[in-house]
């Protein structure tokens, strides 16, 4: 940003300069001196060459809406069955299955690691025959419909850095989130709206927080940071006009503000004014648009026995899902919902079956119902958390209560709709549930198949920052094609 | 001296001239000793050499007769003596390629342009050399001459470049930036469109007509069967015992290993792709969809091709500036990727829609293949301005106001895929028509009026159409239950209770005497439902079609009087100190977690002291307390009331001995309730004893338990 406004001020940029002054090497040395990165392209040109905000490729999935379980649901109690816990409940964690692995400081100085075997049934489902635990039911009627991924895994092991690797590509914090990095590779679909807005519901059981820097832009323009929207009754805050104001006032009070906002522009140069200006432009449309959408009333019936009833109670879950479907069909790019609670810790048997009462129906209605709009096959849909939890309690194991700590080597997700091959189950971890033994896929990884649905090569959706350009997968990443229909 | 050296060089030079056309003339009749090949094989680095020698030889031989330098002593005989160098180092590069040439493998019309074009370079500056000091050689002939050698030079050095490291070497890196376009799957031909690519871009630099290595070309099928000069390339159907195979899963260290170190190698997908493909049978003209999906060979090629279903537009692109003109904040119109002709239209808002906004489109009728007018005022005369869009594959028409009578106009679309319907006041017979459209795949009629003997009915007629119906509840399920507004839970006189349901239209029942309600019998809820005495307070929701809710429920108490002020004998402990004494009579009870700031918890004793500013008629006092076992939480061993008129002669009123508790007990909420004859007081103390001694089973045992309270009653 620096750089445009000294290119501001000096009147000139790259292009400019090397048009008018095509005259010898002279000019251009001189030129180099008076701005640094002359010939290293400015964000600006980078931009416009991606900005058209067009897919590289024709794209399956043209919006996400992604469901994250934060605080880390147990894959032993969803979709990782291991009867080889059961049988060896109570016994300790083999050292030849560890190999050492790091622990939390919430487990590592227990003295023994009993396996725990879920206290919950599974039953297999669907065409792939996929293992799915009672506690989530509606997910198991839509199996065929969903690509389960047993072998995710990441390279962090406490909450808040496992969540930002996961939301923006690296776990320190202040990278553009996924969600930016969609709107900045595929622009707005509907002007009317953010491309990118955020959800947040809370469960019953222990929760990690979720911070802003989640659905920050970092270094993109600060028009794809993602907006949150509030639990209340108004998802949108202070989209109303104060009583007194009608359209036309509105409509003249913003054009004068736009008019002072150039000419700020004019003097400073600084390319976040002209955000500004879009911003309250696009604040105005939204004040149209968004009762239409936040109105959940005129929702019939059957959709909400579909989500569940509670989808008509703003800030849980359910009316999050309905929401983020209503969002994503009028072409919100990037629907990100977090629902908090699920760090069991300790009491995992009791606390699950609430978070699981949260979410299950809500996130299979969401299929269902993006399926009969015939949305489905465009929208990419992924449920899942940061990391999984261990094969053995933390704790106290009993026959009834036992806790899982912090596990990052496996856990599972599932992904529908968008391209992706529907009714499998991708990878497999050891009869353990500790490691994985085919098919591990990596944060990066995911990432790079995300964007690869998208219709963006994640190698070429790169951003320059501080001199050197900068991607959602960083340096690494590759397509999991298996998983592409 | 120097001029001595000068004199052997020319005659050097002029040795080699003649040696050079021998060597052309008779190439074809000589056989040359082995040690003579690696002389020509030092032909691709000598020729460096000649190349920047001339070269420079060539600018100064340019500006010879300027008037700068036609005086200098020093430039003339530079140039001359450098000339002679450029000349003669050419000469022996020359030599050298055209005993390389001799090698198998160059043959082609590269090598014999380049061939030509050298011999040219040699024979055209010698002859500048011997000629450049005669009275003709002006200014004029040394330029053309120098502009001449310089441009054969170039031309010679580029055509060797693109023997030695594969034509279009240079231009390659600025022709890979176009996105290579993959084939869909649905159309590749394995031969074509997959094995033959790879080989193009790893082998071919060396495999190919003009520098055929091995005497082996891989550009066609013909070559491929041929094989090299080590025999057939493959066995069809054994991939083990292709050469092929063999000499490309070498270890790269390994002489014979193929691509030869240093060019780029195959990848683990390539080789696989490679031995499946020889494995089936090296077949040159099947498709990949004709392969099983299961199939090795399938499943490799599909990496390297683009995904079924990708489509591919003929039409040509729309123009750029109609399309953004044609795009507002409620019209989106975006191509479906970078460089596709083909384009998604999207209507926002319902307000703004128009049959006009639509008609605008017909300037890209062509281009549309997908357009969204859900919940858009689209009438049925919209229909023929769509009907137009040639191209259209989806169409959504879902929740607008067509009332089924022009769908009929839509038979045009001869690319339709999908049609949605949803919403809309179509009727069975609206939609035969459509049925007529050979590329349609599924149409969405959820929401609509068509009975399920319809669809049978509709599906018997082209059985190609998916019909989507949408979502069917099964069966009846709960609804949530009422949500309470009122928040003090204990009161003086009356409180209203306040419930809401976020679903519209539920009835709420409740009882207060600790029955579950039903919706038969316990009375209707309705807002600022009043109490006045202490009641357990229970409320379902009910609905049509739905199953009553779980039910809620809340204890309200009655506390008549409120004491002046209240006060602690010794502080409660420090993490859960609440609001302090107040907290006891502060309206609000709290739940099962102690560390939300309700509850108040002793280690010890604890003793409460409470004053009223007028003496009032206490007949019972309550305290709302805690048990949980697990949690060290145990009732008072003993509660005792005291009272009097003033601070010193007050007298006990009344002792109770709650329960003690079992192991296994739950944790759970309860009144100790001290009830005494009506006495008129204005002091009240209040001593609740704490277990000092945890029993043996429970979880700390021997170590002092805790007792815990939120709430004090007065009656």
């Amino acid at each position: 940003m620096e750089k445009e406004i000294i290119e501001t001020s000096l009147g000139i940029n790259r292009r400019r300069f090397l048009s008018r002054l095509s005259l010898g090497l002279g000019s251009v040395a001189l030129g180099s001196l008076l701005i640094p990165d002359l010939f290293r392209g400015s964000a600006e040109d980078e931009a416009a060459s991606i900005m058209s905000g067009l897919p590289h490729f024709a794209p399956k999935a043209k919006r996400v809406i992604y469901l994250f379980q934060n605080g880390a649901p147990s894959q032993l109690e969803s979709f990782d069955f291991k009867p080889k816990l059961r049988e060896m409940v109570g016994q300790d964690l083999p050292e030849s299955v560890r190999m050492g692995q790091r622990l939390t400081g919430m487990t590592s100085g227990q003295k023994h690691f009993p396996l725990a075997g879920s206290i919950y049934d599974f039953k297999q489902y669907g065409q792939s025959q996929a293992w799915i635990s009672e506690l989530f039911p509606h997910t198991a009627k839509v199996v065929d419909d969903i690509c389960i991924i047993k072998s995710m895994y990441t390279e962090a092991i406490n909450h808040d850095p496992a969540l930002t690797f996961f939301q923006t590509g690296a776990q320190q914090g202040n990278r553009p989130s996924f969600g930016s990095w969609m709107s900045y590779g595929l622009g707005s679909e509907n002007k009317n709206l953010p491309a990118f807005c955020v959800l947040l519901s809370r469960g019953k059981g222990n929760g990690q927080g979720v911070y802003s820097k989640l659905w920050s832009n970092g270094f993109l323009d600060s028009i794809h940071q993602g907006v949150q929207f509030s639990s209340g009754e108004s998802p949108v805050l202070y989209l109303n006009d104060h009583s007194g104001i009608d359209k036309t006032t509105r409509r003249k009070m913003l054009d004068k503000l736009a008019e002072m906002n150039d000419i700020s522009y004019k003097e400073f140069g600084d390319p976040e004014i002209q955000t500004k200006i879009q911003q309250y432009e696009m604040a105005y449309r939204m004040q149209t648009a968004m009762p239409d959408i936040t109105d959940v009333s005129k929702e019939p019936d059957d959709i909400v026995k579909m989500y569940g009833p509670d989808c008509l109670l703003p800030g849980t879950y359910a009316a999050n899902c309905l929401l983020a479907r209503k969002l994503s069909e009028s072409g919100v790019r990037f629907v990100q919902l977090y629902h908090q609670g699920w760090d069991q810790h300790d009491n995992l048997p009791k606390e699950i079956v609430g978070q699981t009462k949260d979410v299950d129906q809500p996130s299979a209605a969401l299929i269902t119902d993006l399926k009969q709009r015939g949305l489905l096959d465009e929208t990419l849909v992924i449920w899942g958390g940061e990391f999984g939890r261990t094969n053995y309690s933390q704790g106290k194991l009993t026959k009834t209560n036992y806790g899982r700590d912090h596990h990052p080597r496996c856990f599972s997700i599932w992904m529908a709709g968008g391209g992706v091959k529907s009714g499998i189950v991708h990878g497999e971890t050891d009869d353990f549930g500790y490691n994985i033994i085919k098919d591990p896929v990596h944060v990066h990884d995911f990432h790079a198949t995300c964007l690869h649905l998208l219709g963006l090569n994640h190698e070429k959706l790169t951003f320059k920052s501080q001199g050197r350009r900068y991607r959602l997968t960083d340096l690494s990443g590759k397509v999991v094609n298996g998983i592409i229909a | 001296m120097k001029f001595t050296i000068k004199r052997v060089a020319e005659s050097l030079l002029f040795a080699a001239n003649v040696f050079i056309l021998f060597l052309v003339l008779f190439e074809s009749k000589m056989e040359f000793p082995a040690w003579l090949q690696s002389v020509g094989r030092m032909h691709p680095m000598f020729l460096h050499f000649p190349i920047v020698i001339l070269l420079i030889a060539m600018v100064m031989e340019f500006f010879r007769f300027s008037s700068n330098y036609s005086s200098q002593e020093f430039y003339q005989n530079f140039t001359s003596s450098f000339l002679l160098l450029g000349v003669l180092s050419a000469s022996i590069t020359v030599i050298m390629g055209l005993l390389l040439s001799k090698e198998p493998g160059y043959t082609g019309d590269t090598v014999e342009w380049h061939k030509w074009t050298g011999l040219i370079i040699v024979l055209f500056s010698s002859l500048v050399y011997w000629c450049r000091n005669a009275k003709w050689y002006k200014a004029a002939v040394a330029k053309i001459s120098a502009v001449t050698v310089t441009i054969i030079l170039i031309v010679a050095g580029h055509l060797g470049a693109g023997i030695t490291h594969g034509e279009n070497f240079i231009s390659t890196p600025l022709i890979a930036n176009r996105v290579i376009e993959k084939v869909s799957i649905d159309k590749a031909i394995i031969f074509k469109d997959v094995v033959l690519p790879l080989l193009n871009s790893k082998c071919i630099s060396c495999h190919n007509s003009d520098k055929a290595k091995g005497r082996l070309i891989l550009d066609n099928e013909e070559n491929i069967l041929k094989g090299g000069k080590n025999g057939k390339l493959f066995v069809a159907g054994f991939p083990d015992s292709s050469m092929m195979i063999h000499r490309i899963q070498l270890p790269e260290e390994d002489k014979k290993h193929m691509p030869l170190t240093g060019k780029p190698q195959l990848s683990n997908d390539e080789i696989e792709l490679l031995y499946q493909w020889i494995k089936s049978g090296a077949n040159f003209s099947k498709k990949v969809i004709e392969l099983p999906e299961t199939d090795s060979l399938r499943i490799i090629a599909a990496k390297f091709l683009a995904p079924s279903g990708e489509e591919k537009y003929e039409f040509a692109e729309a123009d750029e500036k109609t399309i953004k003109k044609l795009n507002n904040n409620y019209r989106a119109i975006f191509p479906v990727a970078k460089e596709s002709p083909a384009l998604n239209v999207d209507f926002y808002n319902r307000s703004q829609f128009s049959a006009k906004s639509l008609e605008e489109l017909s300037a890209l009728k062509t281009q549309i293949v997908s357009l969204n007018l859900d919940k858009m005022p689209v009438k049925d005369a919209d229909l023929k301005t769509i009907s137009q869009f040639e191209n259209l594959r989806t169409l959504n028409l879902a929740f607008t106001d067509i009332t089924g009578e022009g769908l009929s106009q839509l038979v045009t679309l001869k690319n339709l895929k999908s049609i949605s319907l949803a919403g809309t006041k179509i009727n069975s017979k609206n939609i035969q028509p459509l049925q007529n459209i050979k590329t349609l795949k599924e149409i969405f009629v959820w929401k609509t009026d068509l009975s399920e003997e319809d669809i049978i009915a509709l599906k018997n007629v082209n059985k190609n159409i998916q019909f989507i119906t949408g979502y069917k509840n099964e069966g009846p399920i709960p609804l949530n239950t009422p949500i309470m507004l009122t928040v003090n839970n204990v009161f003086t006189d009356t409180i209203h209770l306040f419930l809401k349901h976020p679903i519209p239209g539920v009835q709420i029942h409740y009882t207060l005497d600790g029955t579950k309600p039903d919706s038969a019998h316990a009375p209707v809820f309705n807002n600022g439902l009043v109490l006045d005495k202490t009641a357990i307070f229970q409320a379902r929701a009910f609905k049509d079609t739905w199953l009553g809710s779980d039910s809620i429920m809340y204890v309200f108490y009655k506390s008549a009087y409120t004491p002046d002020s209240i006060r602690f004998g010794s502080p409660p402990a420090d993490s859960y100190k609440a609001d302090g004494a107040k907290t006891l009579i502060n309206h609000i009870t709290g739940d099962l977690r102690i560390g939300n700031g309700k509850w108040i918890g002793f280690q010890k004793d604890m003793h409460l002291f409470m004053q009223f500013g007028k003496p009032v008629k206490l007949s019972s006092l309550a305290l709302h307390m805690m048990k949980n076992v697990g949690g060290d939480i145990y009732p008072p061993l003993s509660v005792e009331v005291w009272g009097g008129m003033d601070s010193t002669h007050m007298k006990l009123l009344q002792t109770v001995k709650p329960p003690a508790p079992v192991k296994g007990d739950i944790p759970s909420l309860f009144l100790v309730e001290c009830k005494f004859s009506p006495t008129n007081i204005r002091y009240v103390k209040v001593t609740a004893e704490s277990i000092k001694k945890i029993p043996k089973w429970g979880t700390s045992p021997k170590k002092p338990g805790w007792v815990f309270t939120d709430e004090v009653l007065l009656n």
